[in-house]
């Protein structure tokens, strides 16, 4: 495939988020700044309280209503999704930025089959139509290419003159719904169909909504936490699952985890943040390889590691700041072994120390 | 060798399912169904699971917190399944538990104080309301808080400093033996070693006999001595740490380690899928439990039960009818239809 170099497909600058709650202004986002290459696995890491799931709701216009976004943009194909409507935004999730989150428990619809949810996602569309030309190829179920070709939009969609009926728009979804459950690797589809969310086990149900995600052809996908819930064997089989979906189809997935490891063998990039900041941007390989804020290299020994036993196992002084009141200067500082004056005082920046490798740190 | 602190033989654990209008037991979840433990004095004995596969049901039989069906829990040499209620009593002040959510697990209108001496007062530990308040400020001191935190609330602490709480309280009564139930699965990584550390350290200076239980297969080799590994309600494989890590025998456990995320993106893993998800301890498989997900199953796994072999070593314990050699099948094994 054809993928031209670190083209960005979605850009936050200065993005600043604040939460009201009785206790005080609670500032979640502190000028967050991220950058998603096409076709790239981003994965966005921190522990709880970081802003991660917040850059992702913001994101998708999906914040709470005690939430006010103070400052920044979101980029994306050139426009602010922060200027756009309720309704805009609403067709974006639908056809650009799709999300799949932690339990998909709450998202699938309890009272209907998976063959609804997924055929709506599929009947919703409009460009469903130039399937309409080339029928064959759908009807015969020509599997795993055609569908492969259908999420690559090899197919541009053609206006047609004539109306199709309802019957044969459902045909076509039940098709191409199959034809996904296949891609994400669901075996028996025609009776994945008929079943209800219940009957499916977690890992069946996440990779359902990995599923309809994909139906709407998005160019982004956000995967928020989707394996915590997850035991270890299926989590290894959803992430493999992820990592063959970036080499089928053309979308960028930004991959929010508290797990490094997880990020480790998943991701190309690897976005740490901390207490609402971004702290560190890099290849994944730099950044395991040369971490270079102190947080990151504290975090990197505070995990275990199956393959090198320790006696001693690293843990990060203090707890998490309370946002409400975060620390002056750089957020980290209370913490931090290396700190100097100026931390205490002054907001560091995110600066680029080596090619593609960005700190939010005083040292650099 | 040391002795013997615990030894669990048989354990079942069963909770019947009740359906229509008489409320008549149709089945049966086999949340533990024949298990047998034995944690000698001083050490700390792991139990790794994917959810649903009994862990935490098994350290709540072991207390009595649940019922057991069927089997029996020898303590010290008293046995724990027929203990009466003064006798329970007794034990329990030996034997304490840590769950997993210290936001839940604290009182939230008791202070810190209040929650250390109260089962000081249940078990008649202390003769004054002095002498305990002393005893509590010893512990928080044990835990790395202090004197002031004895007068705040458990909301006003941090998750690290709650479980630091839930692990003072577990003291408060002397045991000499803690069920440490997934202890930093809510709990930030950066913070998770402090809790692990903390537990380590006491264990040494106080001679405490730990049952380790968690999903998260690292922190179960940082923290333990000897590993069960279980799956739908039995132990599969028991090992020593570093046996089981190294070189499992049971193909559970083989691709269960296979799937811990490795934190080096360099490192080459060899994908080692394993098809499906855990059962439902409803309907639990025939013959070995493992069979429907097993790539090496043959028709004596779907007969019957599989007993608990002797592993390559003497005190390594396999149910497994076969010794698979998984290094040699590393090329061969291909990951083709998961799920």
């Amino acid at each position: 495939m054809e993928v031209k170099k670190n083209e960005t497909v979605l850009e936050t600058r200065d993005l600043t988020v604040n939460f009201q709650t009785y206790r005080g202004e609670v500032k979640a986002l502190d000028r967050v700044e991220l950058g998603l290459f096409r076709h790239e696995v981003l994965a966005l890491v921190g522990e709880s309280g970081c802003g991660k799931s917040v850059t992702a709701l913001t994101i998708l216009g999906l914040l709470p209503q005690n939430a006010h976004v103070l400052d920044g943009e979101v980029l994306f194909r050139g426009e602010d999704l922060l200027k756009k409507s309720a309704e805009q935004m609403r067709s974006i999730r639908a056809e650009e930025i799709a999300a799949v989150f932690q339990d998909p428990v709450t998202f699938l619809n309890p009272v209907l089959t998976i063959g609804v949810q997924l055929k709506e996602a599929f009947q919703v569309q409009r460009e469903l139509v130039w399937n309409e030309g080339s029928n064959d190829q759908v009807e015969s179920g020509a599997g795993d290419r055609n569908i492969k070709d259908f999420l690559l939009r090899k197919h541009e969609p053609q206006p047609t003159s004539r109306p199709v009926s309802g019957r044969r728009m459902e045909r076509i979804a039940e098709e191409l719904s199959k034809d996904i459950l296949r891609l994400v690797r669901l075996p028996d589809p025609e009776r994945i169909l008929t079943q209800y969310p219940h009957e499916l086990s977690g890992g069946m149900r996440q990779r359902c909504m990995i599923a309809m995600a994909l139906a709407r052809r998005p160019s982004i996908i956000i995967a928020d936490e989707i394996t915590t819930a997850l035991d270890v064997t299926v989590q290894a089989q959803i992430l493999n699952l992820l990592k063959e979906l970036r080499d089928a189809i053309d979308a960028s997935t930004l991959l929010i985890t508290h797990d490094l490891s997880i990020a480790a063998e998943t991701a190309d990039r690897i976005i740490v943040m901390y207490a609402g900041n971004v702290v560190e941007v890099a290849s994944t390989k730099d950044l395991f390889r040369k971490p270079l804020h102190p947080y990151t290299q504290l975090l990197m020994k505070c995990i275990p590691d199956v393959r090198k036993p320790v006696i001693r196992l690293e843990s990060i002084h203090g707890s998490v700041p309370d946002l409400i009141e975060p620390p002056p200067g750089c957020r980290f500082h209370p913490r931090c072994p290396f700190v100097m004056e100026t931390c205490r005082v002054n907001k560091p920046i995110l600066k680029e120390v080596r090619d593609g490798h960005l700190v939010h740190c005083h040292l650099y | 060798m040391a002795e013997e602190l615990l030894v669990v033989e048989g354990l079942k654990t069963w909770f019947p399912l009740k359906a229509g209008v008489l409320q008549r037991t149709v089945g049966h979840v086999r949340a533990v169904d024949g298990v047998s433990l034995r944690v000698r004095k001083g050490e700390t004995h792991g139990l790794v699971g994917e959810s649903g596969s009994g862990k935490t049901t098994l350290g709540k039989s072991v207390l009595r917190l649940v019922e057991p069906t069927a089997g029996t829990v020898f303590f010290d040499n008293i046995d724990v399944t027929k203990a009466d209620k003064t006798q329970l009593r007794k034990l329990r002040s030996r034997m304490q538990i840590i769950f997993q959510d210290p936001y839940a697990s604290l009182d939230p209108r008791q202070t810190v104080r209040s929650l250390l001496t109260e089962p000081m007062r249940t078990h008649k530990l202390v003769s004054s309301k002095a002498e305990a308040t002393k005893r509590a400020t010893e512990l928080l001191s044990l835990v790395g808080l202090n004197e002031e935190h004895a007068y705040r609330f458990p909301h006003e602490f941090s998750g690290g400093q709650r479980q630091r709480i839930a692990v003072a309280r577990a003291l408060a009564v002397e045991p000499d033996f803690i069920i440490l139930d997934e202890p930093t699965s809510f709990l930030d990584v950066s913070v998770q070693a402090q809790v692990l550390d903390l537990l380590k350290d006491l264990q040494k200076r106080l001679g405490l006999t730990y049952v380790f239980i968690s999903h998260n297969l690292s922190v179960v080799q940082y923290m333990s001595d000897r590993v069960g590994v279980m799956y739908l309600g039995k132990i599969v494989e028991d090992a020593q740490r570093d046996m089981l890590y190294k070189s499992p025998e049971h193909p559970y456990s083989f691709y269960l380690m296979a799937a811990i995320p490795i934190p080096d993106p360099e490192f080459k893993k060899i994908p080692r899928l394993l098809s499906g998800d855990v059962p439902s301890p409803v309907n639990i498989p025939s013959g070995c439990r493992f069979h429907p997900r097993c790539p090496y199953a043959t028709e004596k796994c779907r007969a019957g039960e599989v007993p608990l072999y002797q592993g390559s070593s003497s005190d390594h314990h396999v149910a497994c009818h076969y010794n698979i050699d998984f290094e040699a099948e590393k090329a061969t094994l291909r990951p083709d239809v998961i799920l």
